[in-house]
């Protein structure tokens, strides 16, 4: 049953995505196969990953053939260069690729995506810097938050924040909260991250300030749930972006609907011309966003968000650090590399985004809702917590021994925990009381990872 | 450095190494020739060090084995392979010298063949099939064995392959390694069975033929009989041991190619293995000619000798059927080149490799060209493919360290004091090959039994270089090897 699960995924081009994406699918015990066109990046690569290592271009048929392509359940374009992704999409499933995802980063492509991907055999186009613009726009609407992720087709969600001292649910056992305050609305605390340990808590564990937690619930509960806290009062009204690329253009056209108002810097007269053009109602400043009189002279200090996503990270980081030194309260920076992200945190910047991590994590997504179909009893996984836990969606079948008996009488499995039942298109935040019924999608919250079936997480 | 991870995968090893005894001593309990006890004595020493380092030591899965750990657990595990694997021939008391007893190990392990056994009747049955297991154990690679046994050892195990497999680079046949490794052992055990069977059909008792056919499987060279092949004195057996010698000395990636539905056009297809042919066939018909007045006009009588002597040394096998020291000195230069040669990367066999050769005469005469037209680009191409031009210079300078490690070796073992120049200099390229005979002193009718103690351990590292295809050695002598960091 596990081997079914593995699929043969050709990954082509050992960038920073590919790469990751490589490392991660090898974790997930897939067989990979990665194509690039570099001496050194195939020798790097075949002495770090366990995957067959192929050089050539990608889009050439003989290399994809070398590579299987014939056998192969997800082709993956991820090279810088689009041509190169449409065309190996193309050829691949011409070959006989099962599925294909390609990166597509320029917007002209974007906009034909339909015919895209009917045509030219792309089953999915990811562009990064799209996905980005919509993950910061995420943030802006819970600005409180340092990461969202939605489960269950998007009805429940998680929401990452601090734990502030005058939180109600600080110091006190878990179990408690809900007689010790009753009037807040109940949500589960799903996972806790204390200096970078991910701890899955059980009831007698006590939250404290400086921690972050972890909370799920429908979007509704969440809403009201912040609301309590008095973190809805932050409501975003005005951003300041520095840098005028792609990923600003995507934001500024995303938020702009939503009451918000865009102060942009761009330093190439050019480029802040042509956005001045695309996007009437924004404020595009021609300078230096790295100035710091010129952006005072804006009103930094009066912004609700500062958004940095200038093309050098270090750019970024001192211009974050200063925003947010100068009592901006929402932080966002771009930063391209993926390590490093606890020490950033340590510097108060909470909300780093990586255009690399979020389009790695989103392909992920698809790769794993493929899995599905290959047979195995995890409906679908997600990594959480820059991947230190996951959750898994099962499907609870007939028979099993956990069935219609409440779950504190039943045994669950030590470090993980039962996060959410949906029932019928219903989300239920389990408690003591509640119990699962057949066909219910059951969400597991685990720091391990390893387990297949639902009845090796909960028994009698 | 990981000294953790080090020590887990060297337990891993010996708990291997106390498996593979296990069938010795089974047949010396079955033959009772008085060795069980110190085969099981031998079996208890490496169980019962190597379970503990394997199973006790907690490793971090999240801590990944570096490149300089591979090369230095590949090194290490071999010398202490060699040590424990001392133990039956030390305990038995069929030799009792302690440098007598390693050179045996490693000679085995290594897949030489250079043996100091001087009595073969009597010699207990145990130790023997022990003798032709560490053959069996050696060709494939014990650490390809391990990561095919438990691939989730450790992360990054390209690194452990990459040292112990023969060859400029890796070839792997499918995306993971311990699946790679899965597979190798299987053709290889495929192969071996089938060896194991002709022999059978062809008169031989399963002992004979399961000794043979592990030593063969190995290009190793170790015989139970002092007068090796040419003992069962029937020309389908060698025949039928050349052919295999010549089959386990193929790239066993070929194998596989062929077994996935290429059929024949796996072999002709890969340029190496043409190369190969090509050597193999004109050396053959080289010596079988020049042969021909020593043998008094008998050509099928010169090609018989020649077929089984040239795939021997080729496979750097080391079986011998006569005494080829006696022939003209022109056949004798010609086998003393084969030696160099050896087989091809990815197969059980030893020497510099036919895939090196080419590209070094390749190399060669793209120099030669290049100093009337030096401003022409030219790239090299095996199978039609650009080389790297890294790979190369590594390729080159493989050959030189080759080449002077070989004259050192000669060198060291000159000071011995006995024997002459060709004795020395023979010596040290079997060893460093993988032969097993040379020619003098320690010639096909004779053997290293009588040299001292300091050409027997240089003899044995020389074999470990040479198995190792010298870096992974060369690199326990560098300080930096064993930095903490």
């Amino acid at each position: 049953m596990v081997e079914e699960r593995l699929m043969r995924i050709i990954v082509i081009g050992a960038g920073k995505v590919g790469y990751a994406l490589a490392e991660h699918l090898i974790a997930e015990e897939h067989d990979v196969i990665v194509i690039d066109k570099d001496d050194d990046v195939i020798s790097r690569c075949s002495g770090s990953l366990d995957a067959l290592c192929l050089k050539g271009n990608g889009a050439n048929a003989k290399i994809l053939l070398e590579a299987g392509v014939e056998k192969a359940n997800i082709v993956i374009a991820s090279t810088e260069n689009d041509e190169t992704n449409m065309l190996a999409c193309l050829i691949s499933k011409r070959l006989g690729a099962q599925y294909t995802i390609a990166r597509i980063r320029d917007p002209e492509f974007n906009e034909s995506q339909m015919l895209l991907q009917n045509e030219l055999g792309i089953d999915v186009a990811i562009n990064p810097e799209r996905a980005t613009a919509l993950e910061i726009s995420r943030l802006l609407r819970y600005p409180f938050a340092g990461s969202i992720e939605s489960f269950a087709k998007g009805q429940v969600e998680m929401v990452e924040f601090k734990a502030a001292p005058q939180d109600p649910f600080v110091g006190i056992p878990i179990k408690i909260i809900s007689s010790e305050v009753p009037s807040m609305p109940r949500v589960l605390y799903t996972v806790i991250e204390r200096n970078n340990q991910v701890i899955i808590p059980d009831g007698d564990f006590i939250i404290q300030a400086g921690d972050r937690v972890f909370v799920s619930a429908d979007m509704l509960k969440i809403t009201d749930y912040f609301r309590f806290l008095g973190r809805n009062r932050q409501k975003i009204r005005s951003v300041m972006v520095l840098g005028g690329g792609r990923i600003s253009y995507y934001l500024s056209r995303l938020i702009i609907p939503m009451g918000i108002h865009v102060t942009l810097f761009e330093i190439n007269p050019e480029k802040a011309r042509t956005l001045s053009e695309l996007l009437p109602k924004v404020d595009v400043i021609l300078g230096d966003g790295t100035d710091e009189d010129l952006i005072e002279e804006q009103g930094l200090s009066q912004m609700d968000a500062f958004i940095s996503l200038s093309n050098r990270d270090e750019e970024n980081l001192i211009s974050g650090m200063h925003a947010s030194r100068c009592g901006v309260p929402k932080v966002i920076v771009k930063n391209s590399r993926m390590s490093h992200l606890d020490i950033l945190s340590d510097l108060g910047l909470d909300s780093v985004i990586s255009p690399q991590f979020i389009t790695c994590s989103t392909i992920l997504r698809y790769v794993r809702a493929r899995e599905n179909s290959n047979g195995t009893k995890i409906e679908r996984l997600y990594r959480l917590v820059d991947g230190k836990a996951e959750a898994m969606e099962f499907i609870a079948m007939k028979g099993d021994a956990y069935i219609g008996i409440p779950l504190k009488d039943l045994v669950i499995r030590q470090g993980m925990l039962v996060s959410v039942i949906v029932r019928q298109g219903k989300v239920i935040v389990p408690f003591g009381n509640d119990h699962i019924e057949a066909g219910d999608h059951v969400v597991i919250i685990a720091c391990e990872s390893g387990v297949s079936d639902l009845n090796e997480v909960i028994y009698r | 450095m990981n000294r953790k991870l080090i020590i887990r995968i060297l337990g891993a090893i010996l708990c291997i190494e106390a498996a593979a005894m296990i069938p010795s001593l089974v047949i010396s309990f079955i033959h009772r020739d008085g060795d069980t006890a110190a085969l099981a004595l031998s079996l208890a020493a490496c169980a019962f060090l190597g379970c503990p380092m394997l199973c006790f030591v907690k490793t971090d899965k999240n801590v990944h084995l570096r490149l300089k750990e591979g090369f230095i657990i590949t090194a290490l595990g071999w010398i202490l392979l060699s040590l424990f694997g001392a133990l039956p021939f030390l305990f038995s008391g069929v030799l009792p010298r302690f440098e007598d007893a390693f050179f045996e190990a490693v000679s085995g392990f290594t897949t030489t063949g250079a043996s100091v056994v001087t009595e073969f009747e009597g010699f207990p049955r145990g130790v023997m099939f022990w003798r032709a297991s560490t053959h069996w154990v050696g060709g494939m690679g014990v650490l390809v064995l391990t990561l095919a046994l438990l691939p989730k050892l450790t992360g990054r195990s390209a690194h452990l392959v990459k040292a112990e497999s023969p060859g400029p680079s890796l070839s792997k046949l499918v995306p993971k390694t311990g699946a790679t490794a899965k597979i190798l052992y299987t053709i290889y055990f495929a192969l071996t069975l089938a060896e194991f069977v002709t022999l059978m059909l062809l008169g031989l008792n399963p002992y004979d033929a399961a000794i043979h056919a592990m030593a063969t499987a190995g290009t190793g060279g170790f015989s139970n009989y002092g007068a090796s092949v040419a003992a069962f004195s029937s020309v389908p057996v060698e025949m039928a041991v050349a052919f295999f010698m010549f089959l386990f000395g193929i790239n066993f990636a070929l194998y596989y190619r062929f077994f996935i539905g290429e059929h024949f056009k796996a072999f002709f297809k890969d340029e190496e293995f043409r190369w190969y042919l090509a050597i193999a066939v004109s050396a053959i018909l080289a010596v079988s000619l020049i042969n021909l007045s020593f043998y008094q006009g008998d050509f099928w009588t010169s090609l018989r000798y020649s077929v089984f002597t040239i795939c021997s040394t080729m496979s750097t096998t080391g079986f011998v059927v006569l005494d080829y020291s006696v022939w003209p000195a022109a056949s004798l230069m010609i086998v003393v080149l084969i030696m160099f040669v050896g087989s091809c990367a990815g197969s059980t066999a030893g020497g510099i490799k036919v895939i090196r050769i080419n590209m070094i005469a390749k190399l060669s005469r793209r120099n030669i060209r290049a100093t009337g037209q030096p401003k022409k680009m030219e790239v090299i191409r095996i199978d039609g493919k650009a080389v790297e031009e890294g790979i190369l210079s590594q390729v080159a300078q493989f050959a030189l360290m080759y080449v002077a490690l070989w004259l050192l070796g000669a060198f060291i073992m000159s000071f011995d004091g006995r024997y002459d120049l060709l004795t020395h200099l023979t010596a040290s390229l079997t060893c460093i090959s993988n032969v097993g005979p040379g020619l003098g002193a320690v010639g096909p009718a004779y053997n290293f039994a009588g040299y001292g103690i300091l050409a027997k351990v240089t003899g044995a590292f020389l074999m470990l270089f040479g198995r190792l295809e010298l870096l992974p050695m060369f690199i326990l002598f560098t300080r930096s090897a064993w930095h903490k960091y």
